[in-house]
C-alpha cells in the first residue's frame, strides 16, 4: 500500500474547475443543493443540468470515475422513478405496462425527481472529485473561522481533521502488518462462520489500537516538543487565496440562478 | 510528558481516523445497503474514545468522524438531511461517553456483569441515537421523495435498523471483549 494514497474519490488534475478554490467550491455547491428544489419546469431543470454536465465536462476527469461517485444512489435513482410511474395517475394513460396503466404525469415526475437526485449527487461528487480531503479540511476551517468568536473550537476541530486523514493511510499500513502477522499465527479473517470470523478480529484490533494509543502519545509529545499551544498566532502551510477565477465562477453562478428563476413556472 | 489538551487532540483524531479506516478495509465490513450503511467495527473506537476521555471524547469523536464523512465520499440530497445524517448522527454516538465513569468505576473494582451493563448501556444510547436521526432523515426525505401515500417510516425503520440493529450487537460484545483484554491500556491515561 502507498503511503501517499489518497482517500475518498479524488481525481488528481489541473482542470479549471480543480483549480477553483475549495471555498467558492463549497459556498457554490451549498446553493445549488437548495436552488435545485426551486426547479419545476423544463426550462429551469434544463439550465441546472446543462450547468452541472457542462462543469462535469470542464473537469476532465474520466466517466467512470464520475460514475464510480454516483453509485450508491443509482438504486434510488432507478427505485423512484419507477415508484412514481406506478403510483402517480395524473395526465393521460400513455400506454399499458404488464397490466398497469403508465400515465403521463407519472412519467414526468418520475423524470423530474430522479432527475433532481442525480443533480445533487453529481454535484456534490463534483467537489469530492476535484478536491483533496485536506483542501476540503483547510477551506472548512477557514469558512468556519467567525464561529471562533462564540468560543467554538474551529482550529482544533481542522488541526483534527487533518490529523486523522493524514494517520489514515498509515493506519492501514499497520493494519495489513498486523492482520498479516496473525494469519501467520493461524488466525483467519476471510472465511468461516461470522462468530468465528467476530472472534478473529479481536487479536487484530488489540495491538491496532494499542499501537494507535502508542502514535497519539508520540505524535502529542512531539507537538509539544516544537512548541504547539493551540490554535492563537499559528500560521499556515497551505494559504487559500480568492482568484479571479473565483470571481469568474460566482458570476456565471449567479446567472445561472437568475436564469433558474426566470425559466421555472409560479 | 505531554499536556493532557493536546493528548486528547491527537488521540481523539486518530481514533477517528481508525473508524473511518475499519469502515474502508473490505474483509472488515460487510456493505450489502444500497444506500450507505454498513455493518462494520467502525463505531468502535469511537466508543473507546467516549468511555476512555467521557462525553467531550466521544462527542468530539463523533463529530469529527462525521465532517470526514462528509469531506470524503458526501451523500447529500436535501440540506436538512446532510446536516441530520452527517452532524446529529455521528456526534450522538459521542453521547455513549456519560457511562465513562462508571464504566472506568467498575473496570478499577473489577466486577464484570457490570462492566458489561455499562459499556451495553453506553453503546447502546449512542447506537439508538444515532438510529434516530437516521430514521428521522430517511422520513423528511422520503417524504420528499416519494409518493404520498407510501408507510415511509415502516420503510426507514427497516431500512435502518437492518444494519444498526447488527451494528449495535457487533459493537457491544467487542467494545467488552477488549476491556477484559486491555483494561490496563484503556485506563492508563484517561482521567
Amino acid at each position: 500500500m502507498n503511503e501517499y494514497m489518497i482517500i475518498g474519490q479524488y481525481v488528481p488534475g489541473n482542470s479549471f474547475v480543480h483549480r477553483i478554490d475549495p471555498r467558492t467550491k463549497i459556498t457554490i455547491i451549498f446553493f445549488f443543493v437548495i436552488f435545485v428544489f426551486f426547479a419545476n419546469s423544463v426550462g429551469s431543470y434544463g439550465i441546472l443540468t446543462a450547468f452541472a454536465l457542462i462543469t462535469t465536462f470542464i473537469t476532465r476527469i474520466p466517466l467512470k470515475f464520475i460514475l464510480k461517485g454516483l453509485t450508491p444512489v443509482w438504486f434510488l435513482i432507478i427505485f423512484t422513478f419507477s415508484l412514481h410511474l406506478i403510483v402517480t395517475k395524473d395526465g393521460t394513460v400513455l400506454f399499458n405496462l404488464f397490466g398497469w396503466e403508465i400515465y403521463s404525469g407519472g412519467v414526468i415526475q418520475g423524470v423530474a425527481i430522479s432527475l433532481r437526485f442525480f443533480l445533487l449527487i453529481l454535484f456534490t461528487s463534483l467537489l469530492t472529485l476535484t478536491t483533496t480531503p485536506i483542501e476540503i479540511t483547510d477551506a472548512i476551517e477557514d469558512m468556519l473561522a467567525p464561529l471562533n468568536k462564540i468560543k467554538f473550537p474551529v482550529h482544533e476541530l481542522a488541526l483534527m481533521m487533518s490529523i486523522s486523514l493524514r494517520f489514515i493511510p498509515t493506519l492501514m499500513q499497520e493494519t495489513e502488518k498486523i492482520s498479516k502477522a496473525q494469519s501467520s499465527r493461524g488466525v483467519d479473517f476471510r472465511t468461516g462462520p461470522l462468530k468465528e470470523r467476530i472472534k478473529a478480529v479481536v487479536p487484530l484490533l488489540v495491538p491496532l489500537f494499542v499501537s494507535a494509543f502508542k502514535r497519539a502519545e508520540e505524535l502529542a509529545m512531539a507537538m509539544e516538543a516544537r512548541g504547539y499551544r493551540g490554535g492563537e498566532g499559528r500560521t499556515k502551510l497551505r494559504l487559500l487565496k480568492i482568484q479571479s477565477i473565483d470571481i469568474w465562477v460566482y458570476l456565471l453562478f449567479t446567472c445561472v440562478i437568475i436564469g433558474l428563476f426566470l425559466l421555472r413556472t409560479y | 510528558m505531554s499536556s493532557k489538551r493536546t493528548l486528547f487532540l491527537v488521540e481523539v483524531a486518530i481514533f477517528t481516523a481508525l473508524a473511518l479506516l475499519l469502515d474502508i478495509i473490505p474483509f472488515l465490513a460487510f456493505k450489502v445497503w444500497p444506500n450507505g450503511g454498513s455493518v462494520s467495527f467502525a463505531m468502535i473506537p469511537i466508543f473507546i474514545v467516549a468511555f476512555r476521555w467521557g462525553l467531550k471524547g466521544g462527542l468530539t469523536a463523533g463529530l469529527l468522524w462525521g465532517l470526514l464523512q462528509l469531506v470524503i465520499e458526501p451523500v447529500v440530497v436535501h440540506p436538512l438531511q446532510g446536516f441530520i445524517e452527517y452532524g446529529f448522527a455521528f456526534t450522538a454516538l459521542g453521547l455513549a461517553g456519560i457511562f465513562a465513569k462508571p464504566v472506568q468505576q467498575a473496570l478499577k473494582d473489577g466486577k464484570l456483569a457490570k462492566r458489561f451493563i455499562y459499556i451495553m448501556l453506553g453503546v447502546l444510547l449512542g447506537t439508538f441515537l444515532r438510529f434516530l436521526a437516521h430514521f428521522y432523515a430517511g422520513i423528511v426525505f422520503f417524504g420528499h421523495y416519494a409518493p404520498e401515500d407510501q408507510p415511509v417510516w415502516l420503510y426507514s425503520l427497516l431500512y435502518n435498523g437492518s444494519y444498526m440493529l447488527p451494528a449495535f450487537v457487533l459493537s457491544t460484545v467487542v467494545v467488552f471483549f477488549l476491556f477484559i483484554k486491555q483494561p490496563r491500556t484503556l485506563l492508563q491515561t484517561a482521567s
